[in-house]
């Protein structure tokens, strides 16, 4: 073995990351020459609380697996429940849930956006960014009531309508987001910083995305043209208008373009299902019960294919329930995108898949504050949250 | 003529070519096809449907099927969810690894290796993923036999 080959561990705690996660590389010189990926440290056990809660409280529990993708969990989890029902749910509620699922996607993307600027050292792009970001959070809070956690669906609908005084402000929005959208793919395309940090690295092939199994923006930004929404339509999409965005470049780049070029999709599809929102109920009634079955759904969330399965048994808690978060089917393709890079470049090619650990690591049954010395029984939680409800 | 499914063709493919191996099958809606097949020609049936095209491993299911546990593969080909069943004996849960077919498996049979003991053979790196350094071997957290309590009780060891 040479003497310049080194191994060092980044993570779980470490300034590049925003979530604890682990990445041990093995270095020559600067370049990486192997990784090795480690998991689990915000793991809370979400599967096994699925298997002791009954369907309705199950609502709450999949929104929480991830506060960032909290509506894409949550419509995968009603999709699923629904179909093992065999309900169909009123046109009017469907549009509605477009809509919140791509307010989420453009928050997300933006969310994304700023970050990467932020790991290439482009603090003020990731400042705007976030300013903008607050529109569509408004927009948001205003829809539901809350900026991110939305609790906007029921099994058999939505829990909140649209009111016709929300759609100039809907609107209103839109064209804000619309021409900001466009403002940073000039800037994208043109500024040297991003040009200089972004082309060329992070190169994921569009064979090794197919064989690595990548998702979402990550695997179109390599020409894998797959978007749950284009192939297995649920809500409104089979009657709304948009394009999947891929790009050749197959590096972070091109992840970035796919993402702004999505931006512009979301605003294009928020102004149809807000100018076409049908008339009618919001939700029907739902059996408490689900019949015996299993079902696979699929939700194209915003950062790639998300694929949730239920087997039921015919009573109120499911028999077994399984989450697989898109960042889980990202991470073979991050190793692939590392090796042969330089560590420089480590943080944004971590960053460029948007990792989301709180969605990945949900499986195992493990105190997210097991480090520290406290810890709050249910009940105590349950006493606090009742006394700040009474305020 | 009836027409026929690229759902309902799939199934009578498998049938045909691997017969008493596929144990069962049934198009459950458009675009879902669940097909449950023999332990043995698993890694045979895996190679052949990606062939055919379903490369893209969407995630594997771990579960508990009465007297044993089955791994289910959630294989995606244009917009047919293929959901591939096996199982396993509980005394001696193992199956072969199918990493060198579908290389994007290697996470998810960690991930199975961890929550339910299955030992896949031939697979690179079976080390946990997602259980801690610490954590006891032959717990299994998604098990039914391993309640919420026996995971609190390990937690609060590993506090100590």
């Amino acid at each position: 073995m040479s003497e310049s080959i080194f191994t060092v561990p980044v993570g779980p705690q470490h300034p590049a990351f925003k979530e604890p996660e682990n990445v041990t590389l093995t270095l020559d010189g600067e370049q990486v020459i192997d990784a090795k990926i480690r998991l689990g440290y915000v793991h809370r056990g979400a599967e096994k609380a699925f298997e002791n809660r009954t369907y309705v409280q199950n609502l709450y529990l999949v929104e929480r697996i991830c506060g960032i993708c909290a509506m894409a969990h949550q419509l995968c989890y009603v999709n699923n429940i629904e179909t093992l029902l065999g309900i169909g749910v009123p046109p009017r509620a469907k549009y509605i849930r477009t809509i919140i699922a791509e307010l989420e996607r453009i928050h997300s993307h933006l969310l994304w956006l700023g970050v990467a600027a932020h790991e290439i050292g482009f603090d003020t792009l990731f400042m705007y960014v976030w300013q903008d970001r607050e529109v569509a959070l408004d927009l948001m809070e205003r829809l539901t009531g809350n900026r991110v956690l939305h609790a906007a669906n029921t099994i058999g609908g939505v829990r909140r309508d649209i009111t016709s005084d929300m759609i100039p402000r809907i609107k209103k929005g839109l064209a804000h987001l619309g021409e900001r959208t466009e403002y940073y793919k000039k800037i994208a395309l043109a500024e040297k910083t991003i040009a200089k940090r972004a082309v060329g690295v992070g190169i994921l092939k569009t064979q090794d995305a197919i064989s690595l199994c990548a998702v979402g923006p990550t695997a179109r930004a390599s020409n894998v043209n797959r978007d749950v929404r284009e192939y297995d339509p649920y809500s409104a999409y089979d009657e709304i208008p948009f394009d999947v965005v891929t790009s050749d470049g197959c590096d972070v780049a091109a992840r970035i373009m796919v993402r702004i070029g999505e931006l512009e999709q979301c605003v294009r599809i928020l102004e149809y299902a807000a100018g076409n929102l049908p008339q009618g109920p919001i939700s029907i009634r739902a059996p408490r019960s689900v019949p015996a079955g299993e079902n696979v759904s699929l939700v194209e969330a915003p950062r790639g294919e998300d694929i949730h399965y239920c087997k039921s048994n015919g009573s109120d808690r499911p028999e077994r329930y399984k989450v697989r978060a898109p960042t889980l089917a990202n991470w073979a393709s991050m190793r692939k995108m590392l090796i042969g890079g330089s560590m420089a470049d480590v943080p944004i090619v971590l960053a460029a898949i948007d990792p989301c650990m709180s969605c990945t690591d949900r499986v195992a049954f493990v105190d997210a504050e097991s480090g520290k010395t406290w810890a709050w029984s249910y009940e105590q939680l349950k006493k606090y949250a009742q006394k700040r409800s009474e305020r | 003529m009836a027409i026929v499914s690229k759902e309902q063709e799939l199934v009578a493919d498998l049938k045909q070519r691997f017969g008493d191996k596929i144990t069962e099958s049934a198009v459950q809606r458009p675009r879902r096809v669940f097909v449950a097949i023999l332990p043995d020609s698993l890694t045979e049936v895996i190679k052949y449907v990606s062939e055919k095209g379903y490369r893209h491993l969407s995630t594997m299911t771990g579960l508990e099927l009465g007297q044993t546990y089955g791994v289910i593969y959630h294989l995606i080909e244009g917009n047919v969810v293929l959901s591939l069943k096996t199982n396993t004996l509980k005394s001696d849960a193992r199956l072969p690894t199918i990493v060198s077919i579908i290389p994007g498996a290697e996470l998810y049979e960690r991930e199975v290796h961890d929550m339910f003991g299955i030992v896949f053979e031939g697979h690179p790196d079976l080390s946990p993923l997602i259980l801690p350094e610490k954590w006891p071997s032959g717990l299994y957290p998604l098990r039914k036999e391993c309640k919420i309590e026996a995971i609190k009780a390990e937690l609060e060891k590993a506090k100590e």
